[in-house]
């Protein structure tokens, strides 16, 4: 804990971390800091709601949002009409017109989401990225990173995102949780949790929740020598913070689909992915079933548009 | 097609093959589902080519083989094609004409009967001077209207397939007076549009060349398939970013009297393409905003909404009304009271949208909502008093998560009077009341917790607005009792500074030691 500062009776100014300025009368103020709360007053509780006022909480105010034709805003709505922005003159026969216009009343058959329990029914690819973004990834804001349930995502941030965290595990605290629900433990450092997964939840060795970005070799160069500066100093650094190169396993892959299949609550995991895939505009996987489809679709359908 | 003055013993064949022309013209639909079904499996293959697992990858490899017999032969067919084209067009003595057309609708079939049509082939063997010679004045509408397809489907292609038009532009442009037949005008647009369809900078070029007027007045007849596709290609030409071209649309003469026009009257298609138009307007003009609402153009949206089920055509027409709300609120007002609650009314046809299963028009509604409700008193309270509420409550527990967040600027609107200068926002009790006793708080609370900053931002500032607000100082025993203390704390170690000195002074204001206390 911090230690407590008394000030003399009188007015004070205060910048509060908006950067506006506050002056304050105070009778009598003690200052405490501490690691968790920066600043913490103990005065007249007056005082304290006046300092809610002034150090500009920001309120609730209606204001109209407007967005330009190109935000992403309206990226899901732009979708069908990127889609239009080039059209191709087809020169079609009168059997090829017919096929097609099947394909048009086909067309509005839907593929089922393949993920266990989801009753969602798409029109098209576009439409289950769409909603498989929605219903059963959560993406960190940070990185890009998605995770198959919110849990898991809000684990990712502390753990990559959050310094106070690792100030935390600095302190000795156990600060990362087992990742399966229900389990509760939680453990001092990242290879201690790696360790219990694998121990206690049957992992797969070669399973990585947070795998590193695979970086230019300038970079990795770079980053080698910086480590081997750094080793001198520390010991103990996590693997969060490593530099280990964790090369796309697909046996880990599996293994982790059997590890999960007993976890999971109401979000399910899809079965073939990793965790902490960016996620860009287009899938970096798709579920077999969806493929089917496709498939079947084309070999039934002979003319152009095949 | 008849009076372009050729020899009346070539008549038949003209009319005939214009008679095509302008039956596959009708097909258009056709077309663009085509197209869209290409991209369909263009991605599909792309993804295939990721792939996890193996049967997968056999049906790509499957689909290539396919590809590659039958890929070679066409661009084989369509090296030779472009050989005859050039000997055809030096060609200088009896049934010169006629030669030509025929090269070139071999080629224009080559390049339209497939998925995959061989443009690069074509632009090695040196088509686009070719195509660009047979579009020169005076040349027979036939002649015209085979070139212009082919360069209409070689711009269909990749990037650099399309930038290749360059030098057909200044005559596909000529091609669209007046004065030219109307197939062939509608597929130089169409050529056009796919350019425009590419990217800024063709847009650019387009626009310095003067593409824009001669394709504005394809737009002024009531019908045809002309107006559609003049349409979809300005929609191309105007979607910006940059407004300039959305400026220099609107000081066309008739044009916003075209457009109210079409949207009141035409086809579902040609409202389509026009609500497109609508859309880029009324983000980047603010002359052709407040013009067309002069005009009356929301009752005319409103119109739409409520009696269209296309989802082409809503998405556009709803996305132009949040665009006029955004702007102009006293607009809104007018409709609002003229029209209460009925299904015709504003407020009827955004509840039909929430109704409705398509996640876009769910978003875009509740995003118009949100904008209306940051009007005036009377603006809240027409929709606090309406059907959409109960929706808008399910919709905070069930979808998915950006539409949630839109449903949260909508009810935190309708509790919060517009602020005047530096006031603190007046909270408007009786709404606040009302919305959280229909089970909101937890939905808030569920967005302080979410990982998205603008949500976690919105979430506190509500439940601020329930503890200073609630009656009987409910507020700090509602928040407590949907763990909204706890989702505050989290906060405590938030690498987000501004988010944690909100939940901080929350939990520090309502929840110190004195909580439990009266204060």
């Amino acid at each position: 804990m911090g230690r407590w500062i008394r000030y003399s009776p009188g007015r004070i100014q205060l910048t509060n971390r908006s950067g506006g300025n506050v002056q304050l009368d105070a009778h009598f103020m003690f200052v405490r800091e501490t690691k968790t709360k920066i600043l913490n007053f103990f005065c007249f509780v007056q005082l304290r709601r006046r300092w809610l006022g002034e150090l500009g909480f920001p309120y609730w105010n209606p204001i109209r949002r407007r967005f330009s034709p190109d935000s992403p805003f309206f990226a899901s709505g732009n979708v069908e009409r990127e889609l239009l922005a080039k059209q191709v003159a087809l020169d079609l026969t009168e059997d090829e017109i017919n096929h097609l216009q099947k394909f048009v009343e086909t067309e509005s058959r839907r593929i089922s989401c393949p993920i266990v329990g989801c009753p969602e029914r798409l029109k098209s690819l576009d439409h289950f990225e769409d909603h498989y973004n929605a219903r059963h990834t959560a993406s960190c804001s940070v990185c890009s990173r998605v995770y198959p349930t919110s849990r898991l995502l809000s684990i990712h941030i502390s753990e990559a995102h959050d310094s106070f965290f690792q100030a935390k595990v600095a302190r000795g605290y156990d600060m990362y949780e087992c990742l399966v629900e229900g389990c509760g433990l939680k453990f001092k450092s990242y290879k201690a949790r790696h360790q219990h997964l694998i121990d206690k939840h049957k992992f797969p060795s070669t399973f990585e929740f947070f795998k590193k970005t695979q970086l230019s070799k300038k970079r990795r160069e770079k980053l080698q020598r910086q480590h081997v500066s750094r080793l001198k100093h520390e010991e103990d650094k996590e693997a969060a913070s490593s530099d280990a190169m964790e090369v796309e396993d697909k046996a880990s892959v599996d293994g982790l689909v059997s590890a999960l299949s007993t976890l999971t609550t109401s979000d399910t995991t899809p079965s073939n992915v990793s965790f902490g895939r960016r996620h860009g505009r287009g899938l970096t996987f798709v579920p077999r079933s969806v493929h089917k489809e496709k498939r079947t679709e084309s070999s039934s359908a002979p003319g152009p548009t095949n | 097609m008849a009076d372009d003055g050729s020899a009346s013993n070539r008549r038949d064949p003209i009319k005939s093959s214009v008679g095509n022309v302008a039956g596959q013209r009708r097909r258009q639909q056709a077309v663009t589902v085509a197209k869209e079904r290409r991209e369909l499996l263009v991605r599909a293959k792309r993804l295939c080519r990721v792939g996890t697992n193996g049967d997968v990858e056999d049906a790509l490899v499957e689909n290539e083989m396919m590809v590659d017999e039958e890929q070679p032969i066409l661009e084989a067919q369509a090296s030779k094609s472009v050989e005859e084209l050039k000997s055809a067009v030096q060609y200088q003595g009896k049934g010169a004409m006629q030669k030509r057309v025929t090269a070139l609708r071999e080629l224009r079939r080559l390049l339209s009967k497939s998925e995959f049509p061989p443009v690069e082939a074509a632009l090695r063997a040196g088509a686009i001077p070719l195509l660009v010679q047979c579009l020169s004045f005076g040349s027979p509408d036939e002649q015209l209207l085979e070139s212009a397809w082919c360069l209409t489907n070689i711009a269909a292609g990749k990037p650099e397939e399309t930038k290749a038009l360059l030098p057909a532009l200044p005559l596909l442009i000529a091609h669209l007076g007046e004065k030219s037949s109307a197939p062939v005008a509608e597929q130089c647009a169409w050529a056009i549009g796919n350019v425009a369809g590419e990217g800024e900078d063709l847009r650019n070029v387009l626009l310095s060349q003067g593409a824009l007027p001669p394709l504005a007045r394809m737009i002024f007849p009531d019908k045809g398939s002309t107006v559609r596709t003049a349409a979809w290609a300005l929609s191309n030409l105007i979607k910006g970013p940059e407004s300039k071209a959305a400026a220099q649309l609107v000081k066309i003469d008739g044009i916003l009297d075209a457009i109210l026009r079409h949207l009141k009257k035409t086809d579902e298609e040609t409202a389509t393409e026009i609500a497109w138009i609508i859309v880029y307007l009324s983000a980047l003009s603010d002359i052709a905003t407040s013009m067309l609402l002069k005009g009356g153009i929301l009752q005319l949206l409103i119109d739409r909404l409520a009696t269209s089920s296309s989802l082409q055509l809503l998405i556009p027409v709803l996305r132009s009304l949040g665009n006029f709300v955004a702007v102009d609120p006293k607009a809104v007002l007018t409709i609002l009271i003229r029209e209460q609650n009925t299904e015709e009314s504003i407020i009827g046809v955004l509840a039909k949208c929430l109704r409705s299963e398509h996640r876009v028009l769910k978003k875009e509604a509740v995003w118009v909502l949100s904008n209306i409700a940051a009007g005036s008193i009377e603006h809240k309270r027409m929709i606090h008093s309406t059907e959409v509420m109960p929706l808008l409550l399910r919709i905070l527990s069930t979808s998915p998560f950006d539409i949630r967040k839109e449903v949260a600027y909508v009810l935190g609107n309708l509790c919060v009077e517009s602020a005047e200068g530096d006031r603190k926002p007046g909270i408007i009790q009786e709404h606040l009341v009302s919305i959280v006793s229909g089970g909101c708080l937890r939905g808030f609370i569920e967005l302080v917790r979410s990982p998205d900053i603008e949500a976690a931002r919105l979430g506190l500032q509500f439940i601020e607005l329930v503890l200073r607000g609630m009656p009987n100082g409910e507020g700090p025993k509602l928040v407590e009792g949907e763990d909204g203390i706890d989702a505050m704390e989290r906060f405590q170690f938030h690498e987000n500074e501004e988010l944690r000195v909100m939940a901080n002074s929350l939990v520090d204001k309502y929840f110190g030691e004195d909580y439990g206390i009266d204060e």
